[in-house]
């Protein structure tokens, strides 16, 4: 049971408190229409699933409302990092 | 084979004698009996029949590692069909019941018809007749065969509850490794929890002859657990810890047992920031022929119900041993007075100091040996020791105890991902390296001397804090001694030679696996069925491996283990469910009306609110009623409750903007005062809402998600704004509860709004279909909405919550004389159907795009992007021949929701299928009408299609799924 401690609100937040998001740093490309059939698949549907260090999104949803990114290990469930949604990781 | 108690010891209250039944049979314990020791003290052998070759089979073990004893239990508090004796505490007025063998375990009448089928349920039983001959000639004699109990269906009258907590130091196993390192911890400020799953403290001190730092070893146990609890520490006995999870969160169950049984269970889930993990081993049995006889019982479980119990598991003993620690059980069984026993060693050098202490008893030993077979059935009357020069000698005993080793209990630090390790010193599998925070000690990590638990304890305390405690010391007459690995004996037929108990997988199935070439650890498993039991293979997985290992000319260590997942050990689903159920499932949802509803009879249903689903008022059963409220919509007036309806506020000044992106329809024209239905996807193109989005003014849009994503969307809204539009200036409020919302639904209507005094101009032209008005009603402020789910002249007026109850009770109080009628949720879904209008998630699936539902014109009209646009034009969902929504009218017979629509073509199933019916229902108007989803539906209409559902196929043809009003003149009256 994961615990990340919300970069907006500071506080240390429960698994059950919160809500993922998938992966993070997905581009959905500005200008759909000029998008190839290939790219959008790709936005949509292809995502890294590594094991290891993976990048993602999570809402401080039981808190304050906040969606933030976190760098996970997904082998030992390790935090890396945990970054204010406008930043970008770096773990 | 006859157990008995014995005339003195063991840790039970002589004094307080307690009648229990096994099988009928009335029998008496003690107090501080566990069912297995008072079954045993009753002299009973066979408890019940084995899983596929029904052989008799008794207690085994004192512990939830044995394999056999699996008893239905009924006490003060409830039945529970399957238990392992070892774990249930004796009361006054148990009833113990054998779940296998019929008519009983002694008599088994199967038992006679699966000998003559032996050769059919070897490994690879499953597997293979799944594919060939024919499963269905197996199946009712293998179900008849499996299972340990079945369920009554009776609610038992336990307790069950929550219970969140965190500490700094959790210390798993009140052994002596575990006593260790709470005493080294002592002073140290560390808030520890400690936890076993015995009713008493001090694990194996309970029952083996040690002293530590100068006192019995009970005596000190007491003592740390008391100092402990002095300082502040929390013991939790009688509690299991089931899992380990990430971030040091424990789920553990604790037993609350009183006079009359288990009384409730309390389930933990606790966060740790260090662990000990001291839990402990569990005696490895030795693998011979017919290993398997009533009277066969781990060694150290032997010692266990002498010591603690007071109770001798048979009259003469023979022990079975490769390591030093069957001398233990030996002396042990001498010193309380039974027969003298004999050691069978399979070593040539065993210790000295064991075997002259054994023979300063009296006690016989034979060394190099091992046993070759057994003589009895459902007792054991005798052993047939093989030496080393392949001599036989007949021994006579009722019981034998057999220790080949100890297996460790890592499972905790597995489900954690901790790899086990084939550790040669010890022949067992341990962990090598721990998850972060947690320390090993004791026999978990695969010591057996008492001072090197007693260090290891120590140290883990040690290496949390360094306090001024020094280590206890330990002082034992005859120590555990080092293992010599025999796996399986060299004398006898596999065939008969048990491996796993209660599965009964054989050293021949291993063998027959390894043949068939199921190597792996994982593959033998699933293969042989090897400790997939309710034991979890605690007593059979390594012998298993070892089997496995020497069929394939492979080292131990080479073929590994299985995977170790959470429970530890059974658990009912009652703890974990506990008080999920009627009331305690969710908090239930009430609308501000709600009492009205239930004066009117409403029979309420459950959608995420509580919502009338019809009135008794309007008729005496469901068909009737909702044949009247349909008939007030379409002929009076119906007076519907929406407050559950979405409501979710999108306010700034690019409101209109940002919520554009997430309709399918154009919302950049919609003029303030007007309302635009529309549906709403995901990325991918997939609806996932429809409602109606009012324009109040510029800066403010009111979206009316559906009352089931509610919540959904307003957080949808959330997150896109965050992520992909946060420079957007536009805020949202999700403000579902805090309006109540009644529709007014029918023909008088409008006559019926007048009523209610609103302040504004309601007239067909004033107010017409699709338009949206602020202002008050009755004199408080209300937001009012024409708009239709039911084809008619409809209001859908929301008000403050705190007046929604008034406001139906004035609606219906003032619709009286009009024919006014409060309407639930199946005449208003039958309603919508009459019209044609989707119902999101019923006629929509996971598939349909806005595309599939005719909204192909509105999407190419709007040229800005939404989400979901682009995806809309993706080969797939463009393509020819997808699911689209169509009505259905019955040819033959009526239509059933869920019917599946044959391919073309087909007149019997099986046979492809094209779609299925999404809703149905009998319309007063209309008579049977039906939606359906088939594949290129929108050009089939006027076809014949034909529907399987419940058994039979009827014909239906494919029309227009609005079935009443085509012109819509209801609609705008
Ligand atoms: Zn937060």
């Amino acid at each position: 049971m994961i615990v990340l401690n919300c970069p907006y609100c500071g506080q240390d937040r429960h698994e059950e408190e919160l809500t993922y998001g998938g992966e993070a740093e997905i581009i959905r490309p500005l200008e759909p229409e000029e998008a190839s059939d290939e790219l959008w698949t790709e936005y949509l549907y292809f995502r890294t699933n590594p094991k290891g260090t993976h990048h993602e999104q999570w809402c401080c949803s039981g808190g304050c409302g906040q969606w933030f990114k976190v760098a996970r290990d997904t082998v030992s469930h390790d935090i890396l990092e945990v970054v204010t949604f406008d930043k970008r990781l770096s773990a | 084979m006859s157990g008995y108690r014995l005339k003195s010891g063991g840790r039970i209250d002589r004094s307080k004698p307690l009648n229990f039944t096994f099988d009928g049979r009335a029998m008496q314990g003690f107090a501080g009996d566990t069912l297995s020791s008072a079954i045993l003290a009753n002299g009973v052998g066979t408890i019940g029949r084995s899983f596929k070759y029904h052989r008799p089979r008794g207690i085994y073990a004192a512990g939830i590692e044995d394999p056999n004893a699996m008893l239905e239990v009924v006490d003060g508090h409830g039945r529970e069909p399957g238990l392992r004796a070892g774990q249930v505490h004796l009361v006054e007025g148990l009833q113990a019941r054998s779940v296998t063998g019929w008519p009983s375990p002694q008599f088994d009448l199967v038992s006679a018809a699966t000998r003559l089928m032996s050769p059919f349920m070897t490994a690879g039983f499953y597997y293979k007749t799944l594919k060939w001959p024919n499963w269905s000639w197996y199946e009712e004699a293998v179900r008849k065969a499996a299972g340990f109990g079945a369920p009554d269906g009776t609610v038992d009258g336990r307790q069950r509850e929550y219970r969140h907590a965190s500490c700094d130091v959790l210390v798993i196993g009140a052994g002596p490794a575990g006593l260790a390192a709470v005493s080294s911890l002592k002073g140290s400020g560390r808030d520890v929890v400690l936890v076993d799953h015995a009713s008493s403290a001090g694990g194996a001190l309970r029952w083996e002859a040690a002293q530590i730092d100068g006192s019995e070893g009970m005596i000190w146990a007491d003592k740390v657990v008391a100092d402990c609890q002095a300082d502040g520490g929390q013991v939790l006995l009688n509690t299991f810890v089931t899992g380990a999870y990430e971030g040091n969160y424990f789920t553990l169950i604790e037993s609350l047992v009183d006079h009359r049984g288990l009384k409730a269970e309390r389930i933990w889930k606790l966060r740790a920031r260090e662990i000990i993990m001291a839990t402990g081993a569990v005696d490895r049995p030795l693998v011979y022929q017919n290993n398997d006889r009533p009277g066969t019982f781990l060694s150290t479980s032997v010692r266990q119900f002498i010591s603690e119990y007071g109770v001798a598991p048979g009259k003469r003993l023979a022990i079975f041993t490769n390591n030093d620690s069957g001398y233990l059980t030996a002396l042990q069984a001498a010193a309380a007075g039974m027969a003298t026993p004999v050691v069978i060693d399979t070593r040539s050098a065993p210790s000295a100091a064991h075997v002259e202490a054994a023979r300063e008893k009296g006690i016989e030993v034979f060394v190099q040996s091992q046993v070759a077979d057994v003589v009895g059935g459902r007792g054991l009357r005798a052993v047939r020791v093989v030496d080393q020069a392949g001599k036989i000698r007949t021994v006579s005993c009722d019981a034998i105890a057999l220790t080949g080793g100890a297996t460790p209990m890592i499972h905790l630090a597995a489900h954690r991902g901790a790899k086990p390790i084939y550790d040669e010193a010890s022949a067992s599998f341990v962990c090598a390296t721990l998850p972060k925070g947690w320390h090993g000690a004791g026999a978990a990590t695969g010591s057996r001397e008492l001072a090197d638990v007693l260090a290891q304890g120590h140290a883990a305390g040690q290496a949390i804090v360094a306090t001024v405690n020094s280590a206890p010391v330990a002082n034992v007459a005859l120590g555990m001694g080092d293992v010599v690995p025999m796996w399986q004996a060299k004398t006898g037929s596999a065939k008969k030679m048990f491996v796993d108990l209660q599965n009964d997988v054989k050293a021949s199935d291993v063998q027959l696996a390894a043949q068939e070439n199921y190597i792996s650890a994982e593959h033998l498993k699933r293969y042989s069925t090897l400790g997939m039991g309710t034991d979890q293979g605690r007593t059979s997985n390594i012998n298993g491996l070892a089997i496995m290992a020497a069929a394939t000319g492979r080292e131990v260590a080479k073929v590994g283990t299985t995977t170790f997942r959470p429970p530890y050990t059974a658990t009912r689903m009652g703890a974990i469910a506990h008080h999920r159920q009627n009331d305690g499932f969710a908090p239930r949802r009430r609308m501000p009306a709600h009492s009205d509803h239930a004066s009117n009879g409403a029979q309420f249903e459950d959608f995420g609110w509580q919502r009338p689903d019809w009135y008794t008022k309007n008729g005496s059963d469901r068909e009737a009623a909702v044949g009247i409220e349909m008939t007030a919509v379409r002929t009076g007036v119906g007076v519907f409750d929406a407050s559950p309806l979405g409501k979710v506020e999108v306010v700034g000044p690019d409101a209109r903007v940002f919520i554009n992106k997430f309709y399918v329809s154009n919302l950049a024209t919609l003029k303030p005062g007007r309302i635009r239905y529309s549906v709403m996807c995901h990325d991918d193109g997939i609806i996932f809402d429809d409602g109606v989005v009012a324009c109040v003014d510029d800066n403010f849009f009111l979206a009316g998600p559906t009352s089931g994503n509610a919540e959904t969307v307003g957080a949808w809204f959330e997150r896109w704004r965050q992520t992909e539009w946060p420079d957007m200036a536009v805020a949202i409020a999700p403000v579902t509860s805090n309006w109540a919302a009644i529709a007014l639904a029918g023909p008088k209507a409008r006559d019926l709004l007048a009523r209610l005094s609103p302040d504004f101009d309601i007239s067909g032209e004033g107010f017409a279909h699709m338009h949206f008005r602020e202002g008050t009603i009755g004199g408080v402020p209300a937001r009012a909405a024409r708009v239709s789910f039911t084809g008619e002249l409809q209001y859908e007026i929301a008000v403050p919550a705190r007046y929604g109850q008034a406001l139906m009770q004035a609606a219906l109080s003032e619709g009286a004389d009009l024919g006014a009628v409060p309407v639930g949720m199946e005449a208003w879904l039958r309603l919508r159907l009459e019209k044609g209008y989707l119902h999101l998630g019923a006629d929509t699936n996971g598939r349909t795009t806005p595309l599939d539902i005719g909204m192909g014109g509105v999407v190419m009209k709007k040229a800005a992007d939404f989400i979901g646009k682009r995806a809309l034009s993706l080969p797939y969902n463009a393509s020819e021949g997808r699911e689209e929504l169509v009505g259905l009218k019955p040819v033959d017979a009526p239509i059933k929701i869920g019917g599946r629509i044959l391919a073309d073509g087909y007149a019997q199933i099986p046979c492809p299928s094209i779609g299925n019916v999404t809703s149905a229902c009998d319309s007063p108007l209309a008579g049977n009408i039906a939606m359906a989803l088939i594949e290129g539906g929108s050009k089939r209409m006027g076809e014949k299609v034909k529907i399987y559902a419940e058994g039979k196929i009827t014909e239906a043809e494919v029309c227009s799924p609005v079935f009443v009003d085509p012109q819509n003149e209801r609609l705008h009256a």
